[in-house]
């Protein structure tokens, strides 16, 4: 590498960190895998294991990062591969929470109703279905886990919304905070955020506690239950990573990272937390309203 | 009514996804991110105080499993 591309381009160190992660990966996976097949072993210490080795790599990777812009080593064909990274995370965000949103629209618009008779499905619903009426919200014709009743919109979804909006008002408070070069009120209303998204994570625990034991709705009760625990639940665990973002966010603001007028590793943990907001509206319209 | 939320709804996205593309080509000076972000965050909120008001004047029907359905 020459002199003058340095200058172009950041080239970083000899990155331990890949490898680490390729690891941690695998060790999950086999893990995972041990823990759905195992009959004998019910807890899936292999998975923590690389879980743990995952979360390791991030610490340590992400934080040779934050050290290398702090000391001002990147340039701007860095900040523009940041933003570049950013938006093919996203895309690949929206593209998984389009498919289990898919799932959703496509068995409630089109298979539930074929299979209750709708349409093409006439002959379907009376040769093997008899009887069914294809009406969502439904475990569907094979009444897989038995009766269920679902979750009222109108008590704990009700809550997560407004927690979950008020936390997405509270972060918009501290971006435009730092904008204006405000850092203690940056850091009180990140606080605020990160204090919101945990309660909104624990109303969701205590949802997922209520559906098992009282309404008999588990990830096992068909077509409703498995679009239903794969979609919240996946959101949850979005929004547990958005937390732990703000909070290393918070502790950089404290730190005196960023500055108004250059802050991308803010903007974009903001725009995230925005984005995980979105879903849970759609989440809360689609699955619990609608 | 249905349809109207909808329609809320996808501007939302569209004001979050514009908030992305200014996230993107901004570099940080331009202040079009937080502005996006803000009318986002504040159209959900008018949008989620509509779906309460909705539910309450029952212009939204409460969903029951079939079997529980009262006959």
């Amino acid at each position: 590498m020459s002199e003058a591309s340095k200058d172009q381009y950041y080239v970083p160190h000899l990155a331990k960190w890949p490898i680490v992660g390729s690891i941690g990966l695998t060790v999950t996976f086999l893990g995972a895998i041990q823990a759905l097949n195992s009959e004998t072993s019910i807890t899936p210490w292999f998975m923590f294991l690389g879980i743990g080795i995952i979360l390791f790599m991030m610490f340590g990777w992400f934080g040779e990062v934050i050290k290398e812009s702090e000391e001002k080593l990147y340039n701007t064909q860095v900040d523009t591969s940041f933003r570049m990274g950013m938006i093919w995370f996203i895309f690949s965000e929206v593209m998984f929470f389009g498919a289990f949103f898919g799932a959703l629209f496509y068995a409630r618009t089109f298979s539930v109703p074929w299979l209750g008779g709708e349409g093409i499905g006439l002959t379907t619903n009376e040769a093997l279905w008899s009887g069914y009426e294809g009406v969502w919200p439904t475990n569907g014709p094979g009444d897989l886990n038995g009766r269920f009743e679902i979750i009222d919109p109108y008590h704990l979804p009700l809550v997560n919304t407004l927690l979950l909006l008020a936390s997405s008002v509270t972060i918009t408070i501290a971006h435009h905070a730092l904008r204006a070069n405000n850092r203690k009120q940056t850091i009180i209303w990140l606080i605020a955020t990160v204090v919101l998204g945990a309660i909104f994570i624990f109303f969701q625990a205590e949802e997922y506690v209520l559906a098992y034991r009282e309404f008999n709705l588990k990830l096992s009760s068909g077509i409703y239950g498995s679009t239903f625990f794969m979609l919240t639940g996946f959101h949850g665990m979005h929004v547990t990573l958005g937390a732990i973002m703000i909070s290393v966010i918070t502790i950089r603001v404290i730190r005196g990272h960023f500055r108004p007028e250059s802050h991308f590793g803010f903007e974009a943990v903001a725009w995230y937390w925005h984005f995980v907001d979105v879903v849970w509206l759609g989440l809360f319209i689609f699955v619990y309203i609608l | 009514m249905k349809y109207f939320i909808i329609v809320i709804f996808l501007f939302i996205v569209f004001s979050l996804g514009s908030a992305m593309f200014y996230l993107v080509k901004g570099k940080g000076q331009s202040q079009n991110t937080v502005r996006f972000l803000t009318v986002r965050v504040a159209i959900s909120v008018l949008l989620f105080l509509f779906i309460i008001f909705a539910a309450y004047m029952g212009w939204i029907e409460p969903k029951q499993p079939p079997f529980l359905a009262p006959n």
